[in-house]
């Protein structure tokens, strides 16, 4: 699979030369491709200047995105990273995504794995089993009443198992599994290799850049989920970021961050805009190993063949 | 006799081909299970879309109603609103952010400056990975009725300061567009990949004989990514019933619940109200007509483009 993010450049054979409809065609694209650059990267700028907006500042919104960096104020990002409640939050995200993961690969390894070899008798069925509650979903309460009876509720299980397992990164790491050569397995086991043996040590280490993309699939879900949560945990001291994210942002009144920033220097939209960034900031900083591995995951299992 | 002996090795071979898999059961056992109670035992309790489910009684033991609740969905005012809104939101998304992410896909293809594509490439795959919980701190600092940047400039223009979030006629835009801006570089995606699949000597061909850019997308590139733009259009409309439940529940409210509610996200409220029964009467609607729907648009794909994600 190729690198989706090298391309290829269209390459002018030199005895052509370009007309004037070429230069504003030329002009056209990149232009576009500048506005689109402001229009993603203005929303972004402006949150994070804003979580650097110091108490007393007077001005536009506008003013306020060219604010120099030596006047930033760092204050709603001490009132945050001092407060209790955002450091247990931002740790149970993190145990969600890290538990969430180990059981989503534990599982989805091995079913895949299983559905790739077509001289597994039953293969069918497993198919069938596989593709039945993909293909017909029978909605949130079914699935409620169900975590209700398995006794999880208020369990950060509740939250990673219900989607430890989603069809489509099965069906994935099953093409990838597929890719790999016969020979290669038929030699394995002629040397009196075992099916487990062949698993964990060809098969996987075979595998890594599918484990990955499709292991990061699952990290970013886990960490930007906020509907298991919301429906599954009630105890304030489980709940993750984007839970406790979602309550600062629409807290209008009071609440314990908006008692903080009375007690500090941080305006209440600082407070919101640096709670913001910070719970962006892991996908941030994972986002070239994201880049790399996501989109080719992505490629795999949309136009194989 | 014969047919006989040919059925035993066969038999047998069966039993060979198991026993010689039979690590593979054994690594099934956690996944199955898992299937079973994570997946089977939900769909089994979508019997109480048929039963007047009263939590204290469990599934078995509530009477059941027959097609009482879906009936009542039916007949209520809600019902036509909230497939209406649903509806608009999946089309209205398909025909913003589809188009956007062919364009920007072939505008990058097409960009002779390496660092400007680069760049653009990277920034607009962002937003995909960020989740609506952020997308929705991100819109206030935009959109908030007091001092969001956008009020600002219309205000800057001598408009008058509007409350995207809570007023009727703006909310739809809203959703569509966040979603526009949040995924369309990660659409482009399978469209670059499409147009890197393109033989360039067409390219080279065309232009030595005269062609000029606007013909070369027009004959050449847009030609060859058709069937692609035919598959992601068609698997999309396997999804019409969806709408967005997480982009939705973040950014509606009481005020805009007339243009703002979908399906799911009325389903969800009724969990919350404990309408156990009529809610999952409606989800279970949602599930079949979705099951028709993948089923449709899957056999379209397959007859449109020779395979099929199945």
């Amino acid at each position: 699979m190729e690198n989706p993010l090298a391309i290829k450049t269209i390459k002018v054979p030199t005895v052509v030369r370009m007309t004037a409809s070429d230069r504003i065609f030329a002009l056209m694209v990149d232009s576009f491709l500048v506005v689109l650059f402001f229009i993603i990267a203005i929303p972004l700028w402006s949150t994070i200047t804003l979580s650097f907006r110091p108490n007393h500042f007077i001005g536009t919104n506008f003013e306020g995105m060219f604010l120099v960096p030596w006047k930033w104020s760092t204050a709603a990002y001490k009132a945050l990273l001092g407060n209790q409640g955002f450091l247990m939050a931002f740790w149970n995200s993190i145990r969600i995504m890290v538990m969430g993961v180990a059981s989503a690969l534990f599982l989805t390894i091995p079913l895949s794995y299983s559905l790739s070899i077509k001289s597994l008798p039953g293969r069918t069925l497993l198919v069938v089993i596989v593709l039945i509650p993909h293909m017909f979903d029978v909605g949130m309460i079914p699935s409620f009443l169900m975590v209700k009876d398995l006794g999880l509720i208020d369990h950060l299980a509740a939250v990673f198992l219900p989607t430890a397992v989603t069809t489509y990164n099965c069906l994935i790491m099953k093409g990838f599994f597929e890719g790999i050569p016969d020979e290669l397995k038929e030699s394995a086991r002629i040397d009196g290799a075992s099916e487990l043996y062949l698993l964990m040590k060809i098969i996987i280490p075979l595998s890594k850049p599918i484990i990955m993309s499709v292991g990061l699939f699952y990290a970013v879900s886990f960490w930007n989920d906020f509907f298991h949560p919301m429906l599954y945990l009630n105890s304030h001291d489980l709940i993750p970021l984007p839970i406790l994210l979602r309550n600062i942002l629409m807290a209008s009144g009071m609440n314990e961050f908006v008692e903080v920033s009375a007690f500090g220097e941080a305006p209440v939209q600082a407070i919101k805009a640096a709670s913001v960034f910070l719970a962006a900031i892991p996908m941030i900083i994972a986002y070239p190993f994201i880049q790399k591995y996501f989109a080719k995951g992505t490629l795999l299992g949309s136009v194989k063949g | 006799m014969k047919t006989e002996l040919t059925e035993r090795t066969r038999s047998s071979k069966l039993w060979r081909d198991i026993k010689r898999h039979k690590a593979i059961y054994l690594l099934l056992v956690i996944p199955m299970t898992y299937f079973f109670l994570f997946k089977y035992i939900p769909i089994w309790n979508g019997q109480i879309a048929f039963r007047n489910f009263m939590p204290r009684k469990g599934v078995l033991g509530s009477p059941w109603v027959g097609l009482a609740n879906f009936t009542e969905f039916f007949e209520s005012f809600y019902f036509w609103e909230l497939l209406r809104n649903t509806v608009m939101y999946s089309v209205g998304k398909l025909l913003i952010s589809v188009p956007l992410s062919i364009i920007l896909a072939v505008f990058i293809y097409e960009c002779r400056r390496p660092h400007l594509r680069r760049i653009v490439q990277t920034l607009t795959y962002l937003p995909h990975f960020l989740s609506w919980v952020i997308m929705y701190g991100i819109l206030l600092v935009l959109l908030a009725p007091g001092d969001g940047l956008l009020n600002d400039i219309i205000k800057f223009f001598g408009g008058k300061r509007l409350d995207f979030l809570t007023n009727v006629n703006a909310f739809p835009w809203v959703v569509l567009f966040s979603d526009a801006w949040k995924e369309m570089g990660w659409g482009a995606i399978i469209f670059i990949a499409a147009l890197m699949a393109i033989d360039p000597t067409l390219f080279e061909a065309a232009m030595v004989e005269g062609a000029n850019s606007w013909q070369r997308v027009r004959y050449i590139t847009l030609p060859s990514i058709r069937p692609v733009i035919i598959m992601v259009v068609l698997l999309r409309l396997g999804t019409i019933l969806s709408g967005g439940f997480n982009q939705l529940y973040m950014l509606y409210s009481p005020s805009v619940f007339s243009v703002g509610d979908i399906i799911d996200t009325w389903v969800f409220r009724g969990l919350q109200e404990g309408k156990f029964a009529l809610a999952t009467a409606v989800g279970m609607f949602k599930g079949v007509m979705g099951l028709i729907l993948i089923v449709v648009s899957n056999r379209l794909t397959k007859r449109a483009s020779g395979s099929s994600l199945y």
